[in-house]
């Protein structure tokens, strides 16, 4: 890999940056088991980033955090300049290294294996690892509101929900979730609109171990199964209706 | 094919009564010497329910379709099940139905309500229906149902419907088509298979329905009527599809005796039902001091209530009429010792005791049972050779009690249907025939089928504005006499 040469430099990592788009987005558009994923960043941003992360807690999501993760990894101050969308690009960094860390921090145990009880069903996996993405946050929590405010200018609305929908995407796909239909989509929806609201609701829980927030979390689910029901029964019942409404028109002599 | 000549003749011709007779005599003789071959009847019904009977004693009934060759094929020993004519009035089956004056009156027509058991059958002149949740109520009875400013007319009726066993209904039909005579009645006898027939040097049966019975008979049926209930083989046969969900909710029953009459007396009787949130619970009147039971509720709740002991069952059913929905949904929970915990609770829960059903102070051993509730309507009741009716055409959530009256419809239907194709000299059995059947029931039966469903999906919902709105709904109708008149005729059949 070219870049990879290029990278120990500061320059061969500007060069990177700004052709980045091109080359360190995501190259096939399926996920496939059989094909390693590239990293997500440059090695030298990711270097800056990963740095900047260690004093978000006392720093928050600022300028001065990217510049002392950036001295702490051996470059100079101005080398944040190849962050061109700056703090954004540390909360980006954060939301796609605990993205991308789930499948490693949550591990089910393998399907019909002789386990220990019973099997888990893809909701219960799903709380769990929405939980674990939740819990993710716990060392930057204090910090969390800066992140949701940066998240929320209108340039970065867009990636920020982009990312959100990865997420919910990523959770279903661990919990083994292998729906090809309309639900694929409400699936996500609704987990997208659960985690930001629950996120959001993590900032300001003062309970002890964020006993709450669990709480807040099941509530929501909760909610989001009985609409699913409710939505099922009424397709049912939408279907019934409809074809009733053709076999009323066909037994008074419509060809329909 | 000159030997298949003269048989198509026939059946081109078999409107005529006389054509007929000879017809069929050509099939016994032809029968009697090829045993493989069918025995070839015009309508074979499968299923002895009241639907099936009707239906059989409105042809044998009519002088224009007592020419027909008729077979009836039923499961269960008819015989053995009938009602004796002299059973105690104090025990009751849990299988009762509301029959509308129209029903009786298609009853009467064909001869059969002559053959009742009347001192089984209980008219009922006023119903009185309240939401369990806002308490709003109407009162069904025909002298409120009146138009504006006109007196009451000597011969309007009083009554709203009759409650009768089923028993009752099926031990009518038999004795009337018993005195008729003239149908094939095998029973008990299962329906082995049902398949087309073949194209022989004799005889093209390729478009008729041969049933292979289990006492080895075939019979090829012209027509081929399913009565044959929810799960129907005749259904299936013709390939028919049937839509419909299930309500998850359990229709319990039992026959209940009560502490008089009722409020009313033995000659004004009336007929309670409370719209909980876990569906309707209704106590409908039977002779003397007898009632019956429909409680329709969740799966779980059901199990419970067939649980109890009999003295805290009928806790829970006087509870039912009397305690709040939040009492109740306590009540469930509870394994035993529902009897105390009631008595406590209708203490402090203060009820004009005149407005709901006397209490119950016995049930009869063995009767508590209980059904799924389901809706189900088949795409179309005809198919080449076959009709649906009753049940095998569409099952009804429980709660306007008109299942069974749905059926005699049907049966009523599907004989004129029938008499119009004889008189017209078509082929009983085609499809053309058979249209009107489908057109006259099918639009009628599916509005019947919504709104019962609509009401359960209605009184099913426990807080909100809806509530606000149904009570609202109800009480209007209750005010406005002629709006409450046109309900009644619908619910009775007369529109």
């Amino acid at each position: 890999m070219p870049t990879a040469r290029l990278a120990n430099s500061v320059l061969g990592s500007f060069r990177a940056s700004s052709f980045r788009p091109a080359l360190w987005r995501q190259r096939c558009l399926y996920h496939s088991y059989e094909y390693s994923q590239p990293a997500p960043f440059p090695p030298a941003e990711s270097a800056i980033l990963s740095s900047a992360i260690a004093h978000v807690p006392n720093y928050g999501f600022t300028l001065d955090a990217l510049k002392l993760g950036a001295r702490d990894a051996g470059y100079l101050d101005v080398s944040t300049n190849l962050l061109p969308r700056g703090v954004f690009d540390l909360v980006n960094y954060h939301l796609v290294m605990q993205r991308l860390a789930l499948k490693d921090s949550v591990q089910f145990p393998a399907e019909g294996g002789q386990g220990n009880g019973k099997k888990l069903g893809i909701g219960a996996k799903v709380r769990t690892l929405t939980l674990s993405r939740l819990r993710a946050n716990e060392p930057i929590i204090h910090r969390w509101q800066e992140a949701l405010a940066i998240m929320a200018q209108p340039s970065y609305i867009s990636p920020s929900l982009a990312e959100l929908a990865k997420l919910a995407d990523e959770i279903w796909f661990l919990a083994g979730d292998t729906s090809v239909d309309t639900s694929w989509y409400t699936k996500r929806a609704s987990l997208s609109t659960i985690y930001s609201a629950t996120e959001v609701f993590m900032t300001q829980d003062k309970s002890k171990n964020f006993a709450e927030t669990e709480q807040f979390l099941d509530a929501r689910l909760e909610e989001v199964t009985k609409v699913g029901g409710f939505l099922q029964a009424f397709g049912e019942w939408a279907d019934f209706t409809g074809h009733s409404a053709v076999n009323v028109l066909r037994s008074k002599g419509l060809r329909i | 094919m000159p030997p298949r000549l003269p048989l198509g003749a026939h059946r081109a011709l078999s409107s005529s009564p006389s054509v007929v007779r000879v017809h069929l005599q050509l099939q016994r003789r032809s029968a009697s010497t090829s045993p493989a071959s069918p025995e070839i009847y015009d309508v074979v019904c499968v299923g002895g329910g009241p639907a099936g009977l009707s239906l059989l004693t409105g042809l044998r009934a009519s002088a224009i379709t007592s020419g027909l060759k008729v077979a009836l094929i039923e499961g269960q020993d008819l015989q053995k099940n009938k009602l004796h004519k002299d059973a105690s009035l104090e025990s009751f089956s849990n299988r009762c139905s509301s029959l509308t004056p129209a029903s009786v009156k298609n009853l009467q027509e064909i001869g059969a309500w002559s053959h009742v058991n009347a001192a089984r059958v209980q008219s009922y002149q006023e119903m009185q229906v309240w939401d369990g949740v806002s308490d709003a109520r109407i009162s069904f009875d025909w002298d409120s149902a009146r138009p504006l400013l006109s007196a009451r007319k000597p011969t309007q009726p009083t009554t709203i419907a009759y409650m009768i066993e089923n028993v009752n209904t099926t031990t009518t039909l038999l004795s009337r088509l018993s005195a008729l005579g003239g149908v094939d009645v095998f029973s008990p006898t299962k329906v082995e298979s049902i398949e087309l027939g073949n194209d022989t040097e004799k005889l093209d049966l390729s478009s008729w329905p041969i049933l292979t019975l289990s006492n080895g008979k075939k019979l090829a049926a012209r027509l081929l009527v399913g009565a044959d209930g929810a799960n129907s083989p005749v259904r299936t046969f013709a390939g028919i599809p049937s839509r419909g969900f299930d309500y998850n909710r359990h229709g319990v029953v039992a026959s209940l005796k009560l502490e008089g009459p009722g409020w009313g007396g033995p000659d004004h009787k009336i007929a309670y039902q409370r719209f909980l949130p876990s569906g309707p619970l209704a106590m409908l009147p039977m002779p003397g001091h007898m009632a019956t039971l429909v409680w329709s509720t969740t799966p779980e709740r059901a199990a419970t209530l067939k649980s109890l002991s009999s003295k805290d069952f009928i806790a829970m059913v006087n509870a039912g009429f009397r305690l709040s929905a939040t009492d109740l949904e306590y009540l469930h929970t509870m394994t035993s010792g529902q009897e105390k915990e009631v008595a406590w609770r209708e203490k402090h829960t203060p009820v004009n005791e005149r407005s709901i059903p006397m209490k119950v102070v016995d049930v009869q051993e063995g009767s508590v049972a209980s059904f799924p509730l389901k809706m189900r309507h088949a795409d179309i009741y005809t198919g080449e050779r076959v009709a649906l009716v009753g049940d095998a055409a569409h099952t009804i959530h429980p709660l306007a009690g008109q299942g069974l009256n749905q059926g005699q419809g049907d049966a009523a239907a599907l004989v004129r249907t029938i008499s119009h194709a004889v008189q017209t000299g078509q082929d009983i059995g085609s499809v053309l025939a058979l249209e009107s059947y489908n057109s006259e029931r099918y639009a009628e039966n599916n509005a019947m089928l919504g709104v019962c469903d609509k009401l359960h999906r209605l009184y099913s919902v426990e807080s909100g504005p809806i509530v606000g709105l149904r009570s609202l709904g109800l009480r209007a109708v209750n005010a406005m006499g002629p709006l409450k008149g046109f309900f009644m005729d619908r619910a009775a059949g007369r529109a």
